[in-house]
């Protein structure tokens, strides 16, 4: 209570409202990135009030009041019925709005009462409900650090210089109690919260699943991260990136489809694995995955996932999915096996659709591939001829190809464009598959880089985005990626692909970028998502010795490296070599009881010590004669001497 | 570091001492003003010494002595001199007053008319006279004693402000402790060598010289600190009716260089300025409330402004 009684001491002082001023501009920088138009007008509004007219009477606050509520009724027009209401970041904008409205018409009122300075806090802590991002971590550090040197400087009242330096070794001295405090205070999950608010649930359908052949919409080579993804131990191998999306099966000449709902499927995911799926148990691999928000339902995880993270589940063409579309960052761990085989127990109805293809579209490839059957009956040599086949057939990679004519878009892609992105590459693999009786499906995805990794941490971008196929042969899926027969890729494309490996600075810059992810993933994955769950897996590896041991002196090595910062900010300043020599001998000197008082010569001081023991005048008399010949003589060299008469003294006993 | 007096100025004040008895300070600090190159005041009540002092500080250093006794009815002529026509040699001469020595006892200064004060006092300030458009040169060295009674009498006309800050510094002499007064009661004090007896111990040149290189006495950034705080704090502290004058404080640093010189160094150290900083501004500063005393002024000024170390 006594803290609440504070302000009754700031006085509407010119010094007080800079203060109070200084702190409401930087509370407010992050939320003005936010308020809509007519609000961020109205604050422009108060603002020229606050600095152009002094005098500010009864009609101007009524007016601003009037403004004010005006400017909110437009900033949330639209939103402004009880369906919008019930969303809770709707009604967190009307209380950041009605607060902004209080503190402008208390401010322009020229009084300070007990609101006025408590509301940077309230402001800063509603500007937490839509910026959780790195950068607003370390801004909202800035804003305590900022609030805290205010405080202090207005009761202080010294320069600033000295009030920032209290404030440095204030930050100083609560920095290992926060990180403490940060690892150990029990984590609450508010995964599935929504504080009673459930407008947020209305959802953004997403319309994927589908392929395009007609579009480049899949495929635009946007730098936007899909995902960062951390591997405990090394990043896999380049040809093992494939992150797999949804599985498609019907075409539907201009795109492609995932089978209907209505087609049974007899095996379950589990099926398959408890039936010798995995060939290697070391081919099984952990890992997280961060997915940002994409507005579909997919969870990417490594061909093949296994396992399904919490809330999700794995359908029988392991993909995995969410019940609702992602509209907000995921984090989960994800389960994948590298080096798989599975199709052994497959539903009729599934191969129907796995070898549905209309063979009077697309006549040439029809032709070819009834030569294919006759010339290699056995499965796997066809697909190897197949595979020969787009091989030879010249195709090159291009992100911006001549439209197919989608009517026969497998017959135009092989024989006459012969250029196009994974998707063509994709479709006219598996339709000529399926015309040489062989199952296929295309699956989509993204296929990651190597190069776009650091240590255990990959990121993956939009343009990442991928297709490849999977044939059934031999009683199980094997991935075939068509993309890889192409024979080059065409300039243009190249460049938008690899925008910035074309020059070495460029290149290094790309790898600087990708560092900066790197840390930056870091600091997320284990300050902004620090969860229960994580903090549990902390604890539990306390149990571990060396962890711990490691764990608790780093610990230690905090607060060790906070109270030395503190002490270094709070030393008594040490402007040159002799001071600093001489704040030895004082320290000697106090210890005995004897400090230099206001206005007392160093000569004064050192008689009044060496008085009390005969013993020491001869050397503090020395002391006494060098001292002030380097201190207020001409001559300087004589330092050394007063050096060693000092530590002389210092080391010897009496 | 050496309280102790440079060893050729010791003999000069054994020997000042020896007729004054217990005053071994107020001689270093007469000794101090005269190397310096200023002039002192000395206030205090009639027959404490003051006289004996300067008497004894002129034969000391065998400086020409003179001394005008300050009266109501003296006149500036009687102590600049006055040309008169001299008929044998048809011209002007000047009759020279008593201004023309080299160490001049001004004894109760206060009791001539303020037109007879400033005429010693602007004599005093410049170093040379004008008579009838001629100006004259005094002796150098040129050195003032003048002694003022505090108290206020009938007839009698305290120093202003503006005249008392041409001296470099003012003190009084006090009473002889115990054990030298009884020495004096005993007579034991008067010394073999005469009164009257010229006993130069340094000659003019090295006198000179000395006064020559005081002015070179180093003071160093730090001191110069020190002795500017004190400075400002006379003027800002709100103690005083005024602070120390820019004149004051050219004394103030000429003091203490000399006193510095006199403990044979050539730089000096914030003890010297305590040592000289209330003679310095007894006379020059004024307390709002309460009495002005020479105790009171080292304190205030001493005990409230830290020297950096």
């Amino acid at each position: 209570m006594r803290f609440l009684k504070l302000w009754h001491y700031i006085e509407a002082n010119s010094r007080g409202l800079i203060l109070l001023d200084i702190a409401y501009f930087v509370v407010l920088t992050p939320l003005l990135l936010f308020v809509k138009a007519p609000m961020l007008l109205f604050l422009l509004l108060v603002a020229i009030l606050l600095i152009f007219k002094k005098r500010r009477g009864n009609i101007t606050l009524i007016v601003v009041a009037l403004l004010g509520f005006f400017a909110i009724f437009l900033s949330l027009y639209g939103a402004f019925n009880f369906l919008g209401l019930s969303r809770l970041k709707i009604f967190v904008e009307l209380i950041i709005y009605l607060l902004l409205l209080a503190v402008s018409l208390q401010r322009l009122s020229g009084k300070i009462n007990l609101y006025l300075l408590i509301s940077p806090a309230l402001l800063l802590a509603l500007s937490l409900f839509f910026f959780k991002s790195i950068f607003m971590l370390f801004y909202l550090i800035f804003e305590i650090f900022i609030l805290l040197w205010l405080i202090l400087s207005y009761f202080m009242q010294t320069s600033f210089i000295e009030s920032l330096k209290m404030a440095g070794s204030f930050f100083a001295l609560s920095l290992p109690w926060v990180v403490i405090l940060f690892i150990f205070f029990p984590r609450i999950s508010f995964e599935h919260a929504s504080y009673g608010f459930h407008g947020d649930n209305i959802r953004r359908t997403g319309h994927d699943g589908k392929m395009y052949l007609d579009t480049k919409a899949l495929l635009v080579p946007s730098n936007r991260i899909v995902m960062e993804v951390s591997f405990p131990k090394r990043v896999p191998a380049d040809n093992r990136l494939y992150f797999r999306g949804s599985v498609l099966y019907k075409n539907m000449i201009d795109h492609w489809e995932a089978l209907p709902h209505k087609i049974k499927r007899r095996f379950s995911p589990k099926h398959y694995l408890q039936n010798g799926m995995v060939q290697k148990e070391a081919d099984t691999i952990a890992y997280k995955v961060s997915l940002y928000p994409t507005f579909k339902t997919w969870l990417y995880q490594l061909d093949l996932p296994i396992e399904a993270p919490k809330g999700a589940r794995i359908d029988a063409d392991f993909e995995v999915k969410l019940s609702k579309p992602i509209s907000e960052v995921q984090h989960y761990e994800a389960g994948s096996v590298l080096n798989y085989r599975y199709g052994k127990y497959i539903s009729k109805d599934v191969l129907k659709y796995a070898l549905d293809v209309n063979a009077t579209r697309n006549p040439k490839s029809a032709k070819l591939a009834k030569e294919l059957i006759l010339d290699y009956p056995k499965a796997k040599e066809r697909l190897n001829a197949l595979l020969n086949i787009f091989k030879e057939a010249n195709l090159s990679y291009s992100l911006q190809p001549k439209p197919l004519d989608l009517n026969h878009s497998t017959d135009d892609f092989l024989f006459n464009k012969k250029e196009g992105y994974c998707v063509h590459f994709a479709n006219s693999f598996v339709t000529l598959a399926r015309l040489a009786k062989l199952p296929a499906r295309v699956v989509t995805g993204y296929k990651a880089k190597h190069s776009n990794s650091v240590k255990n941490y990959l990121v993956i971008r939009e343009k990442d985005a991928h297709a490849w196929t999977e044939i059934y042969i031999k009683e199980h899926w094997i991935r075939i990626d068509p993309t890889t027969t192409a024979k080059r890729i065409d300039i243009k494309s190249a460049k938008l692909l690899s925008k910035n490996s074309s020059n070495n600075i460029k290149g290094e810059l790309q790898t600087i970028n990708l560092y900066i992810l790197y840390w930056k993933y870091q600091i997320q994955s284990w300050i902004l998502n620090y969860s229960h769950f994580r903090q549990m897996k902390l604890l539990n590896s306390l149990k571990d010795r060396d962890f711990a041991l490691k764990f608790i002196s780093s610990l230690v090595g905090l607060i060790i490296f906070s109270i030395l910062l503190m002490i270094y900010l709070r030393r008594t300043p040490c402007p040159n070599k002799i001071s600093c020599l001489m704040a030895r001998l004082f320290k000697r000197l106090k210890k005995e009881g004897y400090t230099q008082k206001t206005g007392e010569t160093l000569h004064q001081l050192f008689s009044r010590y060496s008085s009390k023991d005969i013993r020491k005048i001869e050397d503090i008399q020395n002391i006494d004669r060098l001292y002030h010949q380097v201190r207020y003589s001409k001559e300087s060299y004589r330092f050394k001497n007063l050096r060693r008469a000092i530590l002389d003294f210092l080391r010897k006993k009496y | 570091m050496n309280e102790i007096l440079a060893p050729k100025f010791i003999p000069i004040v054994d020997e000042i001492e020896s007729h004054l008895l217990g005053k071994r300070h107020i001689i270093t600090l007469t000794l101090c003003a005269f190397f310096a190159g200023g002039h002192v005041l000395l206030e205090d009540i009639p027959g404490v010494g003051k006289t004996t002092l300067a008497k004894n500080f002129a034969r000391v250093m065998g400086l020409d002595f003179g001394r005008i006794q300050f009266t109501s009815d003296l006149l500036p002529s009687d102590i600049l001199g006055v040309s008169y026509f001299d008929q044998n040699s048809g011209n002007f001469v000047l009759k020279k007053g008593a201004i023309f020595t080299q160490f001049l006892l001004a004894d109760e200064i206060n009791r001539s008319m303020p037109k007879t004060q400033s005429a010693l006092l602007e004599a005093m300030e410049e170093g040379y006279i004008t008579i009838d458009g001629k100006s004259y040169h005094l002796k150098e060295p040129f050195f003032v004693i003048a002694t003022q009674n505090p108290f206020e009498e009938v007839g009698t006309f305290l120093l202003p402000h503006s005249q008392l800050d041409r001296f470099f510094c003012s003190f009084g002499i006090g009473y002889p402790d115990k054990m030298a007064e009884r020495k004096i009661l005993l007579g034991e004090e008067i010394n073999l060598t005469s009164f009257n007896e010229p006993l130069p111990i340094l000659s003019q040149d090295e006198i000179m010289k000395i006064i020559r290189e005081v002015k070179e006495v180093y003071l160093s950034d730090e001191m110069l600190e020190y002795l500017q705080n004190i400075i400002a704090f006379t003027r800002e502290s709100g103690l005083f009716y005024y602070g120390l004058s820019t004149r004051g404080a050219l004394a103030l640093t000429a003091m203490i260089r000399s006193w510095a010189y006199l403990h044979g160094r050539d730089f000096a150290i914030p003890d010297d300025l305590q040592a000289v900083v209330g003679e310095v501004c007894l006379h020059r500063l004024n307390f709002k409330e309460g009495k002005n005393t020479l105790e009171r002024i080292r304190r205030e000024l001493l005990s409230q402004i830290h020297i950096n170390s």
